[in-house]
Parts: structure tokens; sequence; C-alpha cells
């Protein structure tokens, strides 16, 4: 570590930044207010944590902008096993994540037009494409990312974030480690399990040389545990959308996901769901709805169209509708009672294979017929995402399997998570409109 | 050259009372199927089908590889198998594999192997678990089990037709073949039964040929379709010398080591031929590409991509720096195995072959 890397971070980060970023958002905390525009004769106001969400993503990036040289630096996909990585003092950024912000504040399109002429194709998943867009540029929303000492990829999403991954290492010439994660057509068998925890344990020496100090097991216990509670708050508040009318909507879950898969392991995360779903039993008790005349109940599947998120969720909310439950956030909780903080390696082992996008798609039809039941739901939307392969293959069965077994509504509805081009905005209010004539909206 | 067709093939391995299985692309041990006499006859694509059928099921951004297999499949045309097996090999596959076990099942059983993304100690091992695990439902369906040595003597078997096949490269590289017929050749491994492929390539070998004046051109992607490309190259002026294709060189598996059959398989196929399938590192692809650009004397490199294929496109802005620097001009070209070869596509391929002509 250099001293005036240090200083830097001290004084730009923890003495100014931080504190600025908490101070304004106790402000904003105190004195909360909608904000402009705001349709609040649809949508209840929004989360007052919302002001805590954009405090905590906020002094992520800002220190991620001064942490080089003063912690190591992992770069990991989301869905991959942090927990060691995170009791070794890893600062973590998850260009995924980064990718999911770019691609709500529209600036995708720039920023991985860098890659496509630098020939990586439009064919390729637009996270990777706007990742790789930053790499070679450096344009990124959060004023600048800090670059890896090690890479962490974790194949129970996608084989994309391998070649994704491969990219990175080459470029940043870092080490990476790969945990790969055997698909479960069916249920997990031993050797599978085994092939994940030797993967783990055989991934402990590269990052410690990484990290240049030993994994302290009591820490990563603390960690795993940690973990395990945010996951778990996140799927309760999750449930609390069987309420009817439902307190938080999928959009404002798509948001205050960030932290559960950017910041699992932070005793802060733990803090801030606890807050968040006291906030939501309050709405409860206040009898207040997402949306505020909700007359029917949707699920989504697949990512959310990170781009189209406002409006999506007034053009529904307009029509009484209220998307409740979604597979994509829910993977993030549904693993939690998987984690058992005594036995740290090998329960990683299995939680960490066991993500849904690690699954059959006739597993992930079972989940979505449990959630329509549980959930009261009246129908669903399956976001047919262009970029993201492994997560809408299969979509098409399953709404047809919705339609004919579970007798409800289910809409195929094309698009991609960040990618503009793959969006039009007439076709898809048609095809809303339609659908929602369908269930009688 | 004739040559019985699949159909044929079938026929014939049915007469004998033995099974067929229907295998997807791309990684998998024949050796395993052929210890049980099981004939294993692969599935890729095939081109030109009416890919209607898969459309009730696959979005259009999904590949022509997988779109034509299960266009096969719920056609009936699989219907002669016995088992099919879907390697695990990319997401599309690994959707297709989901699809058949899920959604569109058949009075068949449908097998799966995971194809470790890597070829570290902890990947031999798992992947000589995972072909155990293939051995027992194979057993479950065939009745029996294999001895070791009778697995043992199936993978010596495979290796000699492996060793067989390299040196019917080598030939080719050195009189410069014709490009449509050696790989016409190749291909029938996917399907013939192993003793008969072997006596067409043993013919092959020992032709007497002439040194021709083509110029050597590499081909790097999934598979050689549309198979035209063999005769626009040669119309041109070229002769596809080598390849770095999926289904072809990548497939070569080296001997093994171990004396455990299971191991050993394992081996084989992990330390073959890089592969964006298998996840294998820049560096590696790198390396193998260049050796057998270098080999074969070529100057230019054509990926062959098919559309929507992500694994390859990933590693092609890399690997064409790296064919650069090193002096070898390579193009990018987009293909559809359902559609005739575009005219942009041959126009581009033309126009290579005349400036690799040039020199
Ligand atoms: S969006 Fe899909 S393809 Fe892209 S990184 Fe995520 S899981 Fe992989
Ligand atoms: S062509 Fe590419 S995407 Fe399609 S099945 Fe083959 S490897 Fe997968």
């Amino acid at each position: 570590m250099s001293v005036a890397q240090s200083l830097n971070y001290h004084i730009k980060f923890k003495l100014f930044g931080s504190r600025i970023v908490k101070w304004q958002a106790n402000r904003a905390y105190k004195n909360f207010k909608e904000p402009k525009n705001w349709r609040s004769d649809i949508l209840a106001s929004p989360l007052k944590i919302g002001v805590k969400t954009k405090e905590l993503i906020t002094k992520h990036y800002l220190e991620g902008r001064y942490v080089n040289g003063v912690k190591p630096v992992a770069w990991v996909t989301s869905g991959a096993p942090v927990e060691i990585l995170k009791a070794l003092g890893f600062y973590i950024l998850y260009p995924e994540n980064h990718a999911a912000l770019c691609g709500a504040r529209r600036a995708t399109l720039d920023i991985s037009s860098e890659a496509e002429n630098r020939g990586y194709s439009v064919d390729i998943c637009s996270y990777a494409r706007t990742d790789i867009g930053t790499m070679l540029s450096g344009k990124t929303p959060v004023g600048k990312l800090p670059k890896p000492d090690i890479l962490l990829a974790c194949t129970n999403i996608c084989q994309t974030v391998l070649f994704w991954y491969r990219v990175l290492a080459k470029h940043y010439n870092v080490p990476l480690i790969v945990i790969d994660t055997p698909f479960l057509y069916d249920n997990a068998e031993p050797h599978q399990v085994e092939y994940v925890k030797n993967q783990l344990e055989n991934s402990i020496e590269t990052a410690e040389r990484a990290a240049k100090k030993s994994l302290d097991f009591a820490k990563l216990k603390n960690v795993v545990k940690l973990s395990k509670e945010a996951a778990a708050l996140w799927l309760e508040i999750m449930e609390r959308g069987k309420n009817v009318p439902a307190p938080i909507s999928v959009f404002d879950q798509f948001i205050h996901m960030a932290l559960v898969v950017e910041k699992r392991g932070d005793a802060e995360t733990v803090d801030f769901y606890a807050n968040m779903l006291a906030e939501i039993d309050e709405r409860i008790e206040k009898g207040i709805g997402a949306v505020v005349n909700e007359k029917k109940r949707l699920l989504w599947d697949n990512l959310p169209i990170w781009h189209k998120l406002r409006f999506l969720s007034e053009f529904l909310a307009e029509r009484g509708v209220s998307v409740v439950a979604s597979t994509y956030t829910n993977a993030w909780g549904e693993l939690a009672p998987m984690i058992d903080v005594n036995n740290p390696i090998e329960s990683l082992a299995k939680t960490y294979i066991h993500p849904i996008l690690n699954r059959s798609a006739e597993y992930k039809l079972k989940v979505m017929e449990r959630m329509i039941d549980e959930y009261k739901l009246d129908g669903a939307i399956l976001h047919s995402d262009r970029s993201c392969k492994p997560y809408s293959m299969g979509q098409v069965d399953q709404r047809n399997r919705l339609v004919t077994q579970a007798s409800k509504p289910a809409l195929l509805l094309e698009a991609d998570h960040s990618d503009p081009r793959s969006y039009a905005d007439e076709q898809v209010k048609n095809r809303l409109n339609a659908f929602l004539e369908m269930l009688g909206v | 050259m004739s040559v019985p067709t699949r159909l044929e093939v079938v026929e014939k391995v049915r007469k004998d009372k033995k099974g067929v299985a229907a295998v997807f692309p791309i990684h998998y041990p024949r050796e395993l199927f052929r210890a049980f006499g099981i004939h294993p006859i692969e599935v890729w694509g095939p081109p030109k089908v009416d890919t209607s059928p898969a459309m009730a099921h696959l979005q259009s951004y999904i590949c022509s590889v997988v779109q034509s297999g299960l266009s096969f499949y719920l056609s009936g045309a699989l219907d002669v198998a016995d088992i099919i097996l879907v390697p695990h090999c990319c997401d599309s596959l690994q959707g297709l594999g989901s699809i058949l076990k899920g959604f569109v099942k058949k009075d068949r059983p449908v097998f799966t192997l995971y194809i470790p993304r890597g070829k570290r100690r902890e990947d031999i091992e798992f992947l000589k678990e995972e072909l155990k695990r293939l051995y027992e439902n194979i057993a479950g369906f065939a009745g029996f089990k294999p001895t070791k040595d009778d697995l043992f003597d199936a993978v010596i078997k495979e290796e000699d037709a492996d060793k067989l096949t390299l040196q019917a490269y080598e030939v080719h590289r050195k009189f410069k073949t014709s490009s449509s017929e050696f790989y016409r050749l190749i291909r029938l491994r996917e399907y013939l039964p192993l003793v008969e492929f072997e006596k067409l390539v043993n013919e092959f070998i020992q032709k007497k040929y002439k040194p021709s004046g083509s110029v050597g051109v590499v081909f790097s992607g999934v598979l050689p379709e549309p198979m035209d490309v063999f005769s626009l190259v040669e119309e041109s002026g070229g002769v596809v010398i080598d390849d770095d294709f999926a289904s072809l060189r990548r497939r070569i598996y080296p001997l093994g080591e171990s004396d455990d059959p299971f191991e050993r398989m394992a081996q084989r196929i992990l330390n073959a031929p890089p592969d964006a399938m298998k996840g294998s590192s820049f560096k590696d692809r790198e390396n193998f590409l260049l050796d057998i650009v270098r080999n074969s004397s070529s100057k230019g490199v054509v990926f062959y991509n098919v559309k929507f294929c992500e694994p390859e496109k990933f590693y092609h802005p890399i690997l064409k720096d790296s064919l650069k620097s090193a002096n070898i001009r390579s193009i990018v070209v987009e293909v559809d195995i359902n559609e005739p070869l575009p005219q942009q596509v041959k126009t581009r391929i033309r126009a290579f072959i005349e400036t690799l002509k040039r020199g």
C-alpha cells in the first residue's frame, strides 16, 4: 500500500466522502419527500429506506474510486460464493450490478458500443458488453471502477460469465478463480456438491495470495452468518408480498435487492433489511399497497428491463396491476435456509449449486406455480430476455404450462435487460394491453 | 466414395440387435457407449431441416444447431434411438437438455453429462464421477455392466481411431487434397461404426496424391455447416487445409494415461485441444490456433460462426488480434446451418481467398 493511496482513501473516502453521503442521506431521510413527478395517484410513496439504499450503494462505489492499493479488490459474478473473499477483507465489485446500474441510467448503449467497436458481438449478453465497454474505455456513470486484484467467476448463473471473466483476466492480467457448478437437471448428487466444495477449498490459497493474508475461519463463519441473515430477511421481505394489497412490488424489489447481491456478508446489510422489513410491516398495518388501487396481482419472471422500470411500473399501476413476486428477486433469498454457519465451506458448496438459474426449466416452472399459488397471483409476465439465454430458454413451455395447467394468463414479453435496441415501446404497450384485457383490466 | 447413410447404419445396427444412442453436441466418450454395444450417432443439427417444430419451444435468438436438433427430435427422426444424450457444453445445450427432459418427453431416456470447465485435478476427478454416473444410467437401460477390461478395450480402440484421424489430417495437409472430400470423410465418424470408419480413413491415407497449388486456409468454429463452403473455397482456388472446429479437430482426443478407464476417458476429453465449450483460456486457444495455422503453412483463418453462438463470439476479438500480430489474416462470417450460404458471406470468403493468394 503506498502512502499516497492510503492518504487519498482516508481523506477522500473515509473522512469526507462517506460522511458527506451519510449526512445527505440522514437529511433526506428526516425530511423525506416524494420525488418530483411521482405518480402518487397510482403508486404508494416510495419506501423511505430507499434513501438508505442510495446511501449504501453510493458509498460502495465511492469507496471503489479510492480503494486500489488500500484493500485487495475482487470482481465477482452475482451468484459467486463471495464469503471467503469477504472474510479475507477484499473490496468486492459486482460487474453485473454495475452493468444493471448503467442500464437503469440508460448508459448501456454508449458504453457497450465501446465493446462492439472492438469486435464484441451484439449477440453477447449486454451485461458483459457493458462491462467490457467500461474496461476498454473507463466510461461509467459512477466515476471510476477500481482495478481488480483477483476475479471470481461462478458458473451457477450461466456460462457467459466464464468467457466474460476470461476477457477481464487477460486485460487486467490478474488471477481468475473459476468455481464451476454442474447444472442440475435433477437433484444435486453427492459428487456434484463435492466438486464445488473441492474447488472452494482449492481457491482459498489463490485468494490468500492476492489478499496477502491467511483466511481466519472464525471470520469466515461470521461472514457466512451475516450472509444468511441478510438473505433470510430479504426472503421475509419478499414474502410480505403475500398480503393483499401487496406492500411492495417487484419494481421496489429490483432496486432494493442491490444490497443482498452486492453487500451480503456485511453487518450493515443485515441492519438495512431489518429496517426495511419494519417499514414494510408498517405499511401492512396501515393497509398501504404498493399500487394504490390493486386489482390484479402478477408474477415477473427473469431479469428486469432496467431501462424501463419506471415506465412499466406506472403503466401497470395505472391499470391497477401490482407485480408482486418474481423468480429473479426470490433467487437471492430462497437459498438462505441451506446455509449452515457451522459448516461453512460445505454448506456454501451446497447453497451455491442450487440457484434457480442452475436448475432445470421444469424446476423453474414449479417455482412459478408455487409462487402463483402462495402469492394469490392472477397471471405472469415472462420477460424473454434476449441477452440471457439460460434464464429464457424453456419460457415458451413454461408460459404454455401456466396457461394450460395452472389456468393463469401468461405473457411472453420480448426485450433485453439493458440493451434498449431490443425493446420496442409500441409493441410492448400493445402486448401488455392485450394481456391486461385478458385479465379483465 | 460410397458410404451408407445414417439411416442405413441404424437399420444395420438394429438388425444386429444392438442399441442406438442419439448424441447431441459436443463432448462425450464414444467408447463408453461402444463398451455397451450401443452405437452412438451424433446429431449435429442436422442442417436444412424444417425448424418450425422447434419454434413452438424456442425463442428466435437461439442458435440454429439447437433449433435444428430440437426440430429433428420433435419430428420423430430420433425415435430410432433408444437413448438420447445431451452433453452440457453451453447455455443453449443446457436449455435443450432441460426442455427435452421436462417438456417434450418421449418414452426414451434422456441422459446428460456435465463437462467441467477446466482441466484441474478436481475437474478430472469430477468428470470421472460424471462418467460413472452415465455408465450406471446406460447400464440401467442395457441391463448389464461392461467389465473394466471391456471398457479399457473400448478406450484403446477409440484412441487408435484418434491417432488414425490425425494421420489423415497430416496427409490432407501435405497434399492439400479436396477439402470437400476430406471433411466428408472425417465427419463419417459422427455415425459410422468404428471399423468401417477406419477402413475408409486407411484407404484415404494410402492413396497417392499430387500436391495441389491451392492456397491453404484454416477454418474455426463449431461445425462446418453449411458444408457448401468447402466447394466455395475450392472454386476460389483455396483449400481448407486444417480446422479448429469443435465438431472435428477439437474432438480428436489425445491418449489418456491412467489405467482406470473412467479416469482415462476424463483425461482424454479434458486434455483435448482447447475449446470454448470447455471454457478454455485465451492463451490455450491462441496457441492451438497458431500451431495449426503454422503447421499447415496456411495464410489465413476464417471464423465460420453459427449465428447466436455466444461462446465462440467471446473469443473472436482476442484470437483475431493474436493472428494479426503473427501476420495471419482472418475474417469472421456468420451462418445459419439451416440457410444456404448468404451471398454476402460467399463474396467475403471469395475476396478473402483472393487476398491470401496475392500473399
Ligand atoms: S444476464 Fe444472463 S447471460 Fe448475462 S451474465 Fe446474467 S445470467 Fe449470464
Ligand atoms: S452452436 Fe454454439 S450456442 Fe449453439 S449449441 Fe453449439 S456451442 Fe452452443
